[in-house]
């Protein structure tokens, strides 16, 4: 039985583990959050609560999934936008939740439409007992356009706002940001420069999953009608990750809460190696429920184990440094495939794929239904191991092209 | 899995299943499944479509290539064709084509397409002797390529084994239903209860005749013969499937033969409630002959099988066998006696002369002048799929005959 321990520090506050609900519907209220906790979620990142003034009339049905062949859906869209309860009952639950679970993280997520409301709510949450702030600047289904995403995407009134808040709490906070937006670094960096103390990212992106064929209408169906809205789950991990790296190249060390298509262990030391301190969850919960958090904890000690180390915040950020401009990687030497004949079923997709969409490499033996690799022709883009069922097809022997700079060593190559 | 002998054995795909099962598909390059159905129906082909969400491409390219694809689709012993070569079989288990190809024709019959398209008429006319799968899928292929068809059928329904034969709970008789009346919409006329003695005359009648009659009888060991508590199985599943399963049968019975037939005859046997049914089979286990599906699903439902031995006299109600290879001996006494140890055809009596199948070559259907055999008579006993094949093969030899384009 593996036993690392997950916990480590972000913006100042101990999380027992660095998993926690996201913002949404998972962290709806106190019995929720409390589950969650008992089941073993590090911290909870309780349901963004908005001003008095905004009322929140959500519509029906409100989700809709992306789907590829038999999987479970691998992309979710989302209508809902935050807390339906009463500022008041929001408040309470906060409170009952740190007085039942002193241990356990709740960060308060908030949302104002002015300087004003931004202030009121940071300091309400405050005294509720919080113990961090985030700002949710970055929901994409917001009915007004004072807030959410709208909102995330100008420097200057995220500024405005993070020094709002900082008027109303001392407390640790930080900053949600929008994925709807080419840069997020000059959005991050004002954050900071009103006194975020880090960042959180990805909120979900605007989306259109599906059209109904029939009625000519987005899903999912409002009286006839649709909404672009927020897109999250697995599919979204690739873009997550992509934004926390360029948040940690344009402002290094910053101290990030990873979200973005987390379900298993592996997703998750995905966003911690990019340079994640916590991770949130949503997407996941919705399909499997909070219990995934079991496998996430201890697939993560796993590999803790694997990796030889006994702090997470050993891990945090390694790939930083090993992703690079694309102009400055060796383009000096080709890898080709090796073929496991022994693997190999004999499908033939290496060989289809290697036609219609590489360089028509691989050669097709029709009486051994066996492929193999021409070198003349292959270029080493191995799209044949990417599309190989039984993974049979591996790297193999390394070429320096006659362009390569003289004197290399293939023993020098890190594949 | 259902133990009734009025419903159907194997469940039904989900769409959600069906999903799961053609995602399981490495859709090969140069797909083997496709290349080893005797009918083209293209496996292959079908699964990329369904995988890729085009159930309605699907069902064309099922049947375009077959015109009985959805009875293939739960009779085939798809084991020995499509998916013996499967790839899929290097990793677990080879796709469930057959089951794939239910879903899609049921999906084919619950939109009520209609996909296959005739040529105008030619002007020549075809007389088809036999309304079972070969003489289905001859009239079915004649009409598409624009002869006017007559079908000639003894029985007083259309489908000859299809109807008379496979047990309902393998094949029911509203999928034979659907599947005639698919080929009567392509203008084919049916005349049932019609005993053709002759051929001589519906030869001059029509252009071209083609007679698909089958191996439609069972055969008797010399043994067994005359005695009244021994029956065919070809005789004992018609008599269950025309009377719907409602017929008396003693406790004991005792069947010998172990390939398809023998399997239907057991199962129905212990889904029509007999508490011991026995099957005695020359083969070993591991020559078997019946499909694996069949034979596991005889043995779901409890049926005795003893591999190996060969019948060799009769005593009263007591049958002794002995073993092929064993000194050992084996006495079994039984109410009845079921015979599934091939079947022969009655052609002869048409004045054809009827020839072994090893002499038969498979794409030479004509006889002499105009007249042509397809299925069973065609290519020995074989499967549905065989049938549809030589349906397609009679159609284009008579074409040629006949100088059609």
């Amino acid at each position: 039985m593996v036993k690392k321990d997950l916990s480590i520090e972000f913006l100042g506050v101990k999380f027992p583990n660095p998993f926690c609900l996201s913002s949404s519907p998972v962290g709806n209220d106190y019995d929720m959050c409390a589950k969650a906790y008992d089941v073993g979620w590090g911290g909870v990142v309780f349901k963004t609560i908005g001003p008095k003034s905004y009322v929140i009339n959500e519509v029906s049905p409100r989700f809709d999934t992306l789907t590829k062949e038999a999987e479970p859906f691998v992309g979710f869209k989302n209508m809902e936008q935050i807390a339906e309860h009463s500022l008041e009952e929001n408040l309470a639950d906060i409170r009952r939740l740190k007085k039942d679970y002193p241990n356990n993280v709740l960060i308060a997520s908030i949302m104002g439409n002015d300087e004003e409301t931004w202030e009121d709510l940071a300091r309400k949450v405050t005294e509720a007992g919080a113990d961090m702030i985030e700002m949710n600047l970055s929901c994409p289904q917001m009915t007004s356009h004072a807030m959410g995403s709208d909102v995330g995407t100008n420097p200057e009134l995220c500024k405005r706002y993070c020094q709002a808040v900082k008027r109303g709490s001392k407390l640790p906070m930080m900053a949600k940001m929008t994925p709807n937006i080419t840069d997020m670094v000059p959005v991050a960096k004002a954050c900071l420069e009103g006194g975020a103390d880090g960042i959180a990212a990805i909120n979900t992106i605007k989306s259109i999953c599906n059209i109904d064929l029939d009625k000519k209408i987005g899903m999912p169906i409002v009286n006839g009608k649709s909404s672009i809205s927020g897109y999250s789950g697995k599919a979204v991990k690739p873009v997550a990750l992509r934004f926390i790296q360029q948040l940690r190249n344009g402002i290094p060390n910053l101290q990030i809460s990873g979200i973005g298509g987390v379900e298993t262990w592996e997703d998750a030391a995905e966003f911690i190696l990019v340079g994640s301190r916590t991770i949130q969850v949503t997407t996941g919960i919705m399909q499997y429920g909070y219990r995934i958090v079991e496998d996430l904890c201890n697939g993560l000690m796993h590999y803790m184990e694997e990796q030889k180390v006994n702090k997470l915040e050993e891990l945090v950020g390694l790939a930083n440094k090993n992703i690079i401009p694309a102009e400055e990687l060796d383009r000096d030497y080709i890898v080709y495939p090796e073929i496991d004949k022994d693997k190999c079923v004999g499908c033939g997709r290496c060989y289809i794929s290697c036609y219609d969409g590489a360089h028509q490499a691989m050669e097709w033996d029709e009486e051994t239904r066996r492929p193999s690799c021409n070198h003349d022709k292959c270029v080493g883009c191995l799209l044949c191991g990417h599309v190989c069922p039984v993974g049979a097809i591996s790297k193999g022997e390394i070429v320096f092209k006659k362009t390569a700079k003289p004197g290399r060593k293939i023993a020098d190559i890190r594949l | 899995m259902s133990k009734n002998y009025l419903e159907e054995y194997d469940a039904a795909f989900t769409p959600k299943l069906v999903m799961e099962e053609a995602s399981r598909c490495l859709l090969c390059h140069d797909a083997p499944c496709s290349k080893s159905c005797p009918a083209g129906t293209d496996p292959a082909k079908f699964i990329r479509s369904v995988r890729f969400k085009n159930f309605k491409g699907a069902a064309e390219t099922v049947r375009i290539n077959n015109i009985l694809g959805s009875i293939c689709a739960r009779v085939c012993p798809t084991e020995r064709y499509c998916q013996q070569g499967c790839s899929r079989s290097g990793i677990d288990k080879p796709i469930d084509i057959g089951r794939i190809q239910r879903y899609i024709t049921d999906f084919e019959d619950s939109l009520k397409m209609d996909i296959l398209e005739k040529k105008p008429l030619n002007g020549k006319r075809v007389a088809v002797v036999g309304s079972g799968p070969a003489g289905l899928a001859s009239a079915g292929y004649l009409a598409l390529e624009g002869f006017e068809v007559t079908v000639f059928e003894k029985e007083a329904k259309a489908g000859g084994y299809l109807r008379y034969g496979i047990p309902e709970y393998r094949l029911p008789s509203e999928v034979v239903d659907k599947e005639v009346k698919r080929i009567q919409k392509l203008g084919v006329k049916i005349e049932c209860g019609h005993l053709v003695e002759e051929l001589e005359s519906l030869k001059k009648e029509y252009d071209a005749v083609v007679v698909a009659s089958g191996h439609n009888k069972g055969k008797v060991l010399p043994i067994f013969a005359g005695k009244r508590f021994v029956k065919t199985a070809v005789d004992f599943l018609h008599n269950a499937k025309k009377k719907k399963g409602n017929i008396k049968l003693p406790e004991n019975v005792l069947v010998i033969g172990g390939g398809d037939v023998a399997m239907d005859t057991v199962t129905t046997l212990k889904l029509l409630g007999v508490p011991h049914v026995t099957d005695v089979v020359y083969e070993t286990f591991a020559e078997f002959k019946a499909s694996k599906k069949e034979l596991i699903g005889s043995q779901e439902q409890g049926v005795t099988i003893i591999d190996g031995y060969i019948p060799v006299s009769l005593k009263g109600k007591t049958v002794k066998f002995q073993h092929r290879f064993i000194p050992s001996e084996l006495k079994i006494k039984a109410d009845l006696i079921i015979l599934a140890v091939g079947q022969y055809t009655e052609a002869g009596l048409l004045g054809l002369e009827v020839k072994k199948t090893q002499e038969v070559e498979e794409t030479a259907n004509r006889v002499k002048d105009n007249l042509f055999v397809a299925g069973d008579i065609a290519h020995g006993e074989k499967t549905v799929v065989y049938a549809v094949r030589s349906g397609k093969e009679v159609t284009y030899a008579i074409k040629k005959f006949l100088g059609v384009k």
